[in-house]
């Protein structure tokens, strides 16, 4: 069929490049099609994060244990060869991804509520760390560790105090020149444990926020403006003039932000120091019916402690398919990873709490 | 676009039964063509099956509420659309004349050792990815705006609402601008070709009757042109609606409807980016898909609308050149 | 449009008015002001991530993934090789399919379905990327979790309309007396597109893979759904979930740490000149296949 012309040789080699080509991308394509249908068989219904294998755990949540996660995941991979994968997602979007079983552990500062507790059918919740919120502001020729009271601070969010020179701030900070710089609330858009943290707060010290808003993962804020995650809380009060959010303790320093010291219910005003948050767990030691211990504004009994601490949480399902690997893993986490937590600002968790947390972590099984 | 062009039908005669070669790519072809169908019809069911428990609740009632709230689970596109709306209409309203300009300027009235070379330039903006236009956007653009033009447009035309509110680094103006920015090329490349499909015979015409060559523009090409430009406007906002990435980068994901440009806002498309991942109910999930199926709507109206005009288009030139 | 004859508009006016030529050149500096703008736009973008992101380029932004939380240092090396990875798997998907469905309009489908085919794959095309994610997470990633593989079924959707319809272009510019050669000489239709019509396309085919896999880089929206989370090292197992260019800048550009935004700098204009080099290249090749293609006839 060929007939032998110059250009015959040159449409030969074509030809074979062609079907060399054709053939190659049939084949990889069944190849990766059988890859695919493989391993989505054996996930089954009640499958870990991506594939089988189990030194791989993947999880997802919290912003506020990302800072601790990171040093984690280095660490835990040297002595034990398994692979943390953890997206920084925000604790809504931990406890969504784990509710579906996307992920092998969520992560959340906001415990589950009971519709969530439902739909995650059988889930722990494991404190395996402590923090705070810490409210974080930047205006333009004033210094930091600005004082504010809690019903302040819910006005400031509500829009109902729109300056910084507002008499009711200049009354908590006597001898504080305060420019008259719009304030900008910035919030957290998505599904964030801080946002809960800052709305039980808020809604604990003002009657007026909790009928209006209430304590959520995704409150409706009335004004503001909205950024991911606490890295954007951060940048966004840091290039806003005026600016106004509220960020984990351990993004304070590694930012450099300035920080608001808060009026607990003592009267007084502490900073969120590893000494006052540790204060704020020793004040309140008893552990719920679902796992969770809410911290926020203890009572004046607590004179020291700082009123916006928080537990943060590992979601995890009672029954996994990796519950070996989960179990060493938030072993390792609720024991030798606290020792990353004090450089963080993050306290070292209670001993009654470690050892509830133990007999927690033991009802695991596959 | 593929649509208008000749289709070179080949046919030959057959011999006999057909050959087990011909039935085998044939059956090939038509199986990957049968997927192509298959995937669209199921992109549409699965998008409106995780919207369904949203549709179910709201009902068309969605689309009229300001809701967005987590704690009481009620949720409403109303905020959403209105920033889609606000922020496509004026990126077009900039975006289309300046684009049919370049196109003018790219087949009439560069000099002719430019043209390809603009051209290409023209066509790289819209390479550019939109996280990489977003993330010049959030560090560059938008503090440029926040501090400098913003103030700016505030101090001298503030009495006009658009320009009234607090300036700020994030809102609907950044995102405004990035979408002008994304739509320019596709618009542009568009009248292009379109401009340079005009025939040769008309525009002559009228500089043989003394026209000037914007007055040949103006009376002959443009009217030429303008239903393929209605086609190319719609695609323009079709790619203004669906953008996620480069708009929630700069937009700041607010709630509440304003007429100031200045403040933060949400488009449908970037609040579907932002929450997806983390959503605290299962009505918000749904309530996002909701908002995904609206924008799905729209594109495929959008991009069957500036197909159907151009086809028609196709169909009126081919009657007259007969 | 009236069809009696319409007085000459132009005789009324003046031909030689200084100021229809004045508003003339007028428009025609409009014009070229508009086109000037788009470039400069163009100028800055390439300018400004050149010159944020080059001090980050070093050796170790290509062979070390991420620093711990606040720690300096650290690189992209895991995001690169994801990029590479799921782009190559989606392009195995989508060019098969891509090249077959455009045979399948060209050769084999009456008028009024390869006119019905070609609908879709505009349609397709105009679906947002952000839609395509939301149904890429409900069919391939509840249930299974996040995987490389689920990234790029989202990316050889995006790409599969831009191969199609480019292809068909090409292969309606081979000639066809190169087909009716091939038939005459005895071989089935098949037989003609496979070892004919294919060759003579596939310079055409190759430019339209390249454009193609440079748009499918730069997406972010389906990597979000499908890949959202990854872990902070190298990944090569695709039912796994692997780093991207694309998420890393959308993540880092949001992030208040200057060194993470220059790493953002840093990946965005790695992503851009692979975007770039390839847009350009296929774009010159292309023009290259149609005029070698047309000098067959």
């Amino acid at each position: 069929m060929i007939l032998h012309d110059e250009k015959s040789d040159m449409e030969m080699r074509r030809m074979q490049r062609a079907k060399r080509f054709g053939a190659l991308s049939l084949a990889l394509t069944s190849v990766l099609l059988a890859a695919a249908c493989g391993s989505s068989g054996s996930s089954g219904t009640t499958s870990g994060g991506g594939g089988g294998s189990s030194n791989v755990l993947v999880g997802a949540g919290s912003t506020l244990v990302a800072p601790l996660m990171s040093q984690w995941e280095p660490d835990y991979t040297k002595s034990s060869g398994v692979t943390i994968t953890y997206g920084a997602v925000g604790s809504g979007g931990g406890i969504d991804a784990i509710t579906s079983r996307a992920v092998d552990f969520g992560a959340s500062d906001a415990p589950l509520s009971s519709d969530q507790a439902a739909a995650c059918k059988t889930c722990l919740q494991i404190p395996w760390a402590l923090a705070a919120t810490v409210v974080t502001y930047n205006v333009k020729g004033v210094d930091d560790k600005l004082k504010l009271t809690g019903p302040v601070l819910a006005d400031i969010f509500m829009g109902n105090i729109t300056s910084w020179s507002d008499p009711k701030i200049a009354a908590l900070n006597a001898g504080v020149s305060l420019p008259d710089t719009h304030i900008t609330p910035i919030y957290r858009s998505d599904g964030s444990g801080d946002s809960y943290v800052f709305t039980s707060y808020l809604s604990a010290v003002s009657p007026d926020w909790q009928s209006k808003v209430g304590a959520s993962t995704q409150p409706a804020f009335p004004t503001g403006t909205g950024a991911e995650k606490n890295s954007g809380i951060a940048a966004a009060v840091q290039s806003t003039d005026g600016a106004i959010g509220y960020v984990a303790v351990a993004y304070i320093a590694s930012e450099s932000l300035n920080e608001a010291l808060l009026q607990n219910a003592a009267g007084k005003y502490p900073e969120p120091s590893v000494k006052a948050i540790t204060a704020a767990a020793a004040a309140v030691t008893e552990i719920q019916p679902d796992g969770s211990v809410p911290l926020v504004n203890p009572p004046a009994s607590a004179p020291d402690a700082y009123p916006m601490s928080t537990y943060s949480y590992a979601i995890v399902p009672q029954s996994s398919p990796k519950a070996e690997a989960l179990k060493a893993f938030l072993t390792y986490a609720i024991t030798d990873g606290q020792s990353f937590g004090p450089d963080l600002g993050y306290p070292a968790l209670p001993d009654a709490i470690v050892t509830n947390d133990k007999t927690e972590i033991a009802k695991i099984t596959t | 676009m593929a649509t208008d062009l000749p289709r070179q039908s080949i046919t030959l005669p057959t011999r006999g039964r057909p050959r087990i070669g011909d039935l085998g790519l044939r059956g090939l072809a038509g199986a990957a063509a049968a997927l192509l169908v298959v995937v669209m019809v199921a992109l549409v069911y699965e998008v409106a099956r995780e919207a369904w428990p949203s549709i179910r609740e709201f009902g068309l009632g969605f689309l009229i509420s300001e809701d967005w709230n987590a704690v009481t689970n009620k949720f409403g596109a109303l905020d959403p659309m209105w920033g889609t709306v606000v922020t496509s209409l004026v990126a077009l309203l900039i975006a289309v004349p300046m684009a049919v300009a370049i196109g003018l300027f790219l087949s009439e009235l560069a000099p002719r050792a430019l043209r390809t070379p603009v051209t290409l330039l023209v066509e790289l903006l819209a390479a550019v990815p939109s996280v990489v236009l977003g993330l010049w956007g959030i560090l560059v653009m938008g503090p440029f705006l926040g501090q400098h033009v913003e103030p700016f447009l505030k101090d001298h035309f503030g009495f006009i609402p658009l320009f009234s509110g607090y300036p700020s680094n994030q809102g609907l103006l950044p995102a405004c601008l990035i979408l002008t920015i994304m739509v320019v090329p596709i618009v542009a490349s568009i009248s292009r070709e379109l401009f340079l499909s005009v025939p040769g015979e008309l525009k002559q015409g009228a500089m043989a009757l003394g026209a000037t060559r914007w007055e040949m523009v103006r009376s002959v090409s443009i009217p030429q042109v303008s239903g393929g430009l209605v086609a190319a406007t719609m695609l323009g906002f079709g790619r203004a609606v669906g953008e996620a990435i480069a708009v929630t980068q700069v937009i700041g994901g607010t709630l509440g409807i304003h007429w100031s440009l200045f403040e933060p806002a949400d488009t449908m498309a970037s609040r579907i980016a932002a929450q997806y991942a983390g959503t605290a109910t299962h009505l918000q999930r749904a309530s996002l898909a909701y908002l995904a199926l609206i924008l799905l709507v729209i594109s495929l109206i959008t991009n069957i609308g500036a197909q159907l005009i151009s086809v028609r288009i196709q169909r009126r030139m081919q009657g007259s050149s007969a | 449009m009236s069809t009696e004859m319409s007085p000459n508009p132009f005789t009324n006016l003046d031909p030689r008015s200084r100021r229809r030529r004045r508003w003339g050149r007028l428009m025609e500096g409009l014009a070229s002001l508009a086109a000037l703008l788009a470039i400069a736009v163009l100028v800055i973008l390439i300018a400004s991530v050149a010159r944020r992101g080059a001090p980050a380029l070093n050796v170790d932004l290509f062979t070390q993934v991420d620093a711990p939380f606040g720690q300096p240092g650290g690189g992209i090396e895991n995001a690169i090789v994801g990029t590479v990875i799921m782009t190559a798997m989606a392009t195995a998907i989508s060019v098969p399919l891509g090249v077959l469905i455009a045979i399948f309009d060209t050769e084999f489908a009456p008028a009024r379905l390869a006119f019905a085919i070609r609908m879709t794959l505009n349609v397709l095309s105009g679906v947002p990327t952000i839609v395509i994610g939301v149904f890429i997470f409900g069919l391939l990633v509840v249930g299974h979790g996040y995987s490389a593989f689920a990234a790029s079924v989202a990316l050889s959707i995006i790409m599969l309309p831009l191969i199609a319809r480019s292809t068909e272009e090409v292969l309606l510019l081979v000639p066809g007396t190169l087909r009716e050669g091939g038939m005459a000489l005895g071989a089935t239709r098949a037989r003609t597109v496979v070892t004919v019509v294919l060759p003579t396309a596939f310079g055409g085919i190759i430019t339209a893979t390249i454009v193609a896999v440079a748009r499918a880089a730069g997406e972010t929206a389906p990597l979000l759904f499908t890949t959202g989370i990854f872990a902070n090292a190298v990944v090569t197992d695709p039912s796994h979930s692997m780093a991207s260019l694309p998420l890393t800048i959308f993540t880092k550009s949001e992030l208040p740490d200057t060194h993470d935004q220059q790493v953002a700098w840093a990946a965005a204009l790695v992503l851009l000149v692979v975007v770039l080099v390839g847009s350009i290249t296929g774009r010159a090749l292309s023009l290259r296949t149609r005029r070698q293609i047309e000098q067959t006839r």
